[in-house]
């Protein structure tokens, strides 16, 4: 068992062909092997090791969009079989662009790999009210809101949310994390953020971080 | 020294009596700048020109347009391009396809559709950028049906007055900045068409699509150009090559396939305009594309703009780093400079002293004049900077 699901990361991690991945995928099946350990010890395993040769200036990315859509390709061939909970959920984010942004792109690549790791995402999508974060963060309940921000002059709007969700008094249990090119530590810090994150693969690190305590 | 002399010997590492500095503004921050209190009449621009563009015999004073460069005493490095039109011929038709109270979406004239905000909402409309959702090429077959705009033969491409001799006399006369040709990138031009994230898959997806696309811009850029570049030659003071290929974690995408995919067309198209005594070729990108700079290098390129500081480029590290071997324009980190006061001032004198040193120098911001800048900041770091450019 252990074989394949190295097989599966390590193709992952070299980036290696979406067939291959698909056929392994299917091979584990045949051995009954649990759909939980091939998307843990194998799917997952693969996608963190992409990450960290992100992180270490080895990949980049292109290199990133490729390994999530070979994860994305695995996971058709899994989800037939999926029963309910079968895979633990690490987690519910919410997520979106800052009121008077429309940027999505850096959103969009954090939510693939956020979704990789596990997460459900709930994706507001860009220019999003003030109001809308808070009124769905009190109906969701998400363990994190994710707030993307490139332009400078949106960068206000975060302290705007941070706040609401202050007086809305529902930011016990609720992590604020920001990104985006704007973004900085100092300033998450400034405005009351629980984290910025300086790039995609740094945002999941943290999400991971945050649902293991 | 003239402003043209004074950049291009700056951009060759020569002696200069003063630092060139070169800004460029967002169209929005000069309509905030006004409400601030701008002089429009101070910067505006009246030629004398046949009336009604010629369809009465009468020389009348025509508006064109303000001209906040010389006002502030920056140089626009757009004043004097090469005048080729290397877009898709026949362009898509800008038309509005949709809207609601907020947001309206269009169909662009490169054939991606965008949603923006309505100016009506009173937001800032264009500085933020639209929402681009869907882009013209998907496949080898949109691909194909959008090369057929990118014929090189198109005779549209030179204006109606194409006349060199014309043409030469005033690439000789033009003295406020540097004459200029602006190119797009190989990555630029695919990620306009794609989308990035679908360009950047592409490159693993659909190795042969990004190939070709590639290989077909390499054959547009030279043959578009070639007429322009052959008559100018060195009259072509600054190639600008715009890419923005970068974010702030690094290069979208990584040296292997920069070398592999995108080396060989740069140093065809560097080749070409080398061997018409252009030498003077600029990278635009922002984000940290410091993994890359090697192979830009290597590719031919020779200067750089505009060194976001927020994504770690610094012009102290990059001058140790590579000397002479590559210019460097920008890198004034604009929310410091947005500031004023000492925070502005350290900014500058934090750079621009080993600037002044070492030469192949451009001062300016790390991008463009963004929409919090108020007219009074601007002013003051204008005036600021102003003074210390000179060199005793």
């Amino acid at each position: 068992m252990g074989d394949i699901l190295s097989e599966i990361s390590l193709t992952i991690k070299n980036l290696g062909d979406s067939g291959k991945v698909q056929n392994l995928v299917n091979k584990a099946l045949s051995q009954n092997i649990p759909v939980s350990d091939i998307v843990e010890k194998g799917l997952r395993k693969g996608l963190e090791q992409v990450g960290a040769k992100y992180e270490a200036g080895e990949y980049f990315l292109a290199e990133l969009l490729f390994a999530a859509s070979i994860m994305d390709g695995a996971m058709q061939v899994l989800r037939p079989k999926l029963k309910k909970k079968a895979i633990e959920k690490k987690g519910t984010i919410l997520l979106g662009t800052v009121r008077g942004d429309m940027h999505d792109i850096g959103k969009n690549i954090f939510k693939m790999l956020v979704e990789a790791a596990g997460f459900e995402v709930n994706d507001l999508n860009v220019d999003v009210d003030p109001e809308a974060f808070v009124e769905r963060s009190r109906g969701i309940k998400p363990d994190i809101l994710g707030l993307s921000c490139l332009l400078t002059t949106a960068l206000s709007e975060i302290k705007v949310v941070v706040d609401m969700l202050d007086e809305a008094k529902i930011r016990n249990g609720l992590k604020v994390l920001i990104g985006g090119n704007a973004v900085t530590k100092e300033f998450a810090e400034e405005v009351g953020a629980d984290a910025a994150a300086l790039d995609a693969v740094d945002g999941v690190a943290v999400c991971k971080e945050w649902v293991k305590a | 020294m003239t402003p043209r002399e004074r950049i291009k010997n700056a951009m060759d590492f020569k002696e200069v009596d003063a630092v060139p500095w070169s800004e460029n503004f967002f169209e929005e921050s000069l309509m905030k700048f006004f409400s601030e209190g701008l002089p429009a009449h101070k910067m505006t621009v009246v030629e004398w020109a046949m009336a009604q563009d010629g369809r009465i015999v009468l020389n009348w004073p025509k508006f064109m347009g303000f001209d906040p460069y010389s006002y502030f005493g920056c140089i626009n490095l757009w004043d004097c391009p090469v005048p080729v039109d290397v877009g898709p011929i026949p362009r898509f038709k800008q038309r509005k396809i949709w809207e609601n109270a907020k947001y309206e979406e269009y169909i662009m004239e490169t054939g991606a559709r965008s949603r923006r905000f309505k100016k009506e909402t009173g937001r800032i409309t264009w500085y933020a950028m639209p929402q681009f959702y869907e882009f013209p090429v998907k496949d080898r077959k949109s691909w194909e049906q959008y090369k057929k705009r990118l014929d090189p033969e198109d005779p549209r491409r030179y204006p109606k007055d194409w006349e060199k001799d014309g043409y030469v006399q005033v690439f000789d006369k033009y003295q406020k900045g540097p004459t200029m040709l602006g190119l797009t990138g190989f990555y630029g031009f695919g990620a306009e068409l794609m989308g990035i994230p679908n360009f950047n898959l592409a490159f693993y997806k659909d190795p042969e699509l990004i190939g070709d696309i590639i290989s077909h811009w390499e054959y547009f850029t030279i043959e578009s150009l070639r007429e322009a570049v052959e008559t100018f030659k060195d009259r072509i003071d600054l190639v600008f090559w715009w890419e923005d290929m970068a974010e702030k974690h690094g290069p979208n995408i990584s040296p292997k396939l920069y070398k592999e995919f995108l080396l060989p067309h740069y140093k065809r198209v560097t080749r070409f305009l080398n061997k018409n005594k252009i030498r003077r070729i600029m990278m635009d990108s922002d984000g940290n594309t410091q993994p890359i700079l090697d192979l830009v290098i290597e590719a031919g390129i020779t200067g750089h703009w505009p060194l976001e500081v927020n994504s770690g480029m610094d012009v102290r590290t990059l001058r140790k780093r590579y000397g002479n071997k590559l210019f460097l324009g920008g890198n004034l980190d604009k929310r410091e400079i947005a500031k004023g006061g000492e925070a502005m001032q350290k900014e500058i004198d934090s750079k621009l002293p080993l600037m002044k040193e070492t030469g192949g120098y451009i001062a300016g911001l790390d991008h463009l004049v963004h929409v919090e800048f108020t007219l009074e900041k601007f002013k003051e770091y204008a005036d600021y900077l102003r003074e210390k450019l000179t060199i005793q």
